[in-house]
Formats: structure tokens, sequence, C-alpha cells
């Protein structure tokens, strides 16, 4: 017969809790914020004009991939990715500028920027 | 100044030797249309007494000149022989225009035109792609992952598969005859380039599950 674990080690005394004095804390990595933070975030992800394709897909789906079918949503996906495309270069350049502008939406050199100002105290 | 430290300090600072404009000169407008658009608006004043870059030598303000037939002499050049591809382009166009006529006087078509460039744009134009297919891992699994694709981008797959398709012959078939053959294939939207291209967009189709996979 299978016995439960739990019952095998019931007997077994509860284990002490350790001096807190023997073991001392490390600050291993130091505990307040950095003053910078990374861009990887802003990165972002690249998916656009999903809609888009999966109308376009459908309908050429259906018309056996004449193009000729689907005029309407091939401009329309081609209009969306250019907006995509425009909108990205517009914000890139702004980050290069690196214009500061106060606002809930920075970008993460205007963040170091203005952070750069108001550092942690040391 | 710069004279000094090519002189004393050759290694130490880089010098930009091979750039031909400083940074302040401005692209030229060439194009009738182009310069016409400027002058509505004030830039054209503007650009009066801005150093301007020459034209390049195969820009024109010409009737003949198109860019995108440039561009397929460009991509057709091989090891610089630049001289070379326009010849082997100029006798293709004549080999269009020769085979479109004589299908005109055979009455095999209507109101055809016999034009070799306007076939030629009308045959990139139809097989230019709407999407392409880029491979991202995922898991250790490659996925083909169907992508939007930029307009210059869509010319240029159009241009080189028509240019692959013509390459790929029998050796006793000259080029200018087989590129004259595909690109009316393919302005009457048949012939392998169309197909390359359905083929494309079908498989794009079959992998749509994957399109929220891509983040590059």
């Amino acid at each position: 017969m299978r016995i439960p674990t739990a019952a095998l080690f019931a007997k077994r005394q509860a284990r002490t809790p350790q001096n807190e004095a023997e073991v001392p804390f490390q600050e291993i990595l130091p505990l307040r914020l950095k003053n910078t933070v990374s861009g990887k975030a802003d990165s972002g992800s690249d998916v656009a004009c999903l809609q888009e394709m999966s109308v376009l897909f459908a309908c050429l789906k259906e018309n056996d991939f004449v193009e000729k079918m689907c005029h309407k949503e091939i401009t329309q996906f081609k209009r969306c990715y250019k907006v995509y495309m425009d909108r990205k270069a517009t914000a890139k350049e702004t980050i290069n500028k690196g214009i500061v502008t106060p606002g809930k939406e920075l970008n993460y050199k205007q963040l170091n920027k203005y952070m750069r100002r108001f550092p942690n105290p040391e | 100044m710069n004279n000094f430290v090519r002189t004393f300090l050759p290694r130490l600072v880089a010098v930009r030797q091979m750039s031909a404009y400083p940074k302040h000169y401005v692209e030229p407008i060439f194009t009738r249309e182009a310069q016409l658009a400027a002058k509505e608006q004030d830039e054209y004043n503007k650009l009066l007494h801005v150093p301007t870059k020459a034209t390049k030598n195969d820009e024109s303000l010409s009737v003949f000149y198109n860019p995108i037939v440039q561009k397929v002499i460009n991509y057709m050049t091989y090891g610089g022989n630049k001289k070379l591809a326009r010849e082997l382009f100029d006798k293709s166009m004549e080999c269009v225009k020769r085979t479109q006529i004589e299908r005109i006087n055979l009455g095999k078509l209507e109101d055809a035109t016999a034009d070799p460039y306007a076939l030629l744009l009308q045959a990139i134009e139809n097989s230019r792609p709407l999407l392409q297919l880029t491979a991202i891992k995922r898991g250790g699994v490659t996925y083909q992952v169907p992508v939007p694709i930029t307009e210059k981008r869509s010319y240029f797959l159009a241009m080189k598969w028509l240019l692959e398709a013509a390459r790929e012959k029998e050796r006793k078939v000259h080029f200018p005859e087989k590129f004259a053959w595909e690109i009316l294939d393919a302005a009457y939207g048949q012939g392998r380039v169309i197909k390359k291209k359905n083929d494309l967009h079908r498989q794009a189709e079959s992998n749509r599950a994957y399109a929220h996979y891509r983040w590059s």
C-alpha cells in the first residue's frame, strides 16, 4: 500500500526559523531606481494592418486570387500600410530631434533626458 | 586646416574623402512636372540660391525618360556592363514591338497598343506582389509569415521576377527574345511571372494564421 508522504514526515519537528543576526542582508543591487530607462520596450511590435490583411485574404480566396475583383480591399490594405510607415517615420524623426515636451507620452530618449535633470539622490 | 590634418596626422583623423558633395547640397529637381509643382509653392524661390547637386547622367527631362525603365536596365546590368544591358534592353523592346504588331495584323488582338514601353510598364504593374513572406523563428520552428510590402520593394520584386524568368531559358534562345515573351505574357496577365505572384499570394493566404507573429 502506498503511504502518503505527508504521513511519513508528520512526526518530524518543524524547521527552526533562521537567526537573523547570522544572515545579514546584502545589497546586491542598489535599492533605488536607476536614473535611466532602457529603450527596449519602445521598439514595440511591428504588427500592423492585420484587419485589412485578413479582409484582403478573404476577398482573394473568394475570387480565386484575381486581383481585379478585390480592388477596394487592395487599395485599403496599401493605404493602411503607407499610413503606418509614415507615422513610424515621423515618430522616429521626432525622437531623433530629442525635443522634450512635458506630457504622458514620452519615449525613452525624452525620459532619459528628463530624468537626467532630476536624478535620484546618491 | 584640413591639409595640415592630412599631412601630419594621416591615420589619426578620419577624413571623408570619397563624398563628392557636402551635406548641405540639395537634390536636383530635373523633371518638368516636379519643377512646375515646385513653382506652384514657395519652395522654388528658396531653392534658387541653394547649392544643388548635378543631375545623374541617366536622368533627364526627355520624353523618353522613365525612372522605371532606367531601373529595369540597372537591374539587368551584370558586372557593371551597362552598355550591354542597354543594348539587350533595346533589342527586347524591338522584339516586343515586332511580335505585338504581328499579332495585331493577324487580328488576334483588338485595340491593343504596340508601344513596348507601355507594355513593359503594364507587365511590371501586373506582376507586382501585394505582400511577401518573411521567415520568423518561433520556438525552434521557422514560420513563413505574410507581411505587407512597400511600394518600392514590390516594384523591385516584379522586375526581378521578370528578369529571372527571362534568364531561365534554353541555350539557343537569346535573352532579348525571351525577355520580350515574358513581358508580353505578363502584360496580358499570363505566364510564369504572374503565376509566381499568384503562388506567393496563395502561400501567404494559407499562412495567414501566422500573420500576428511578426515583430521585427
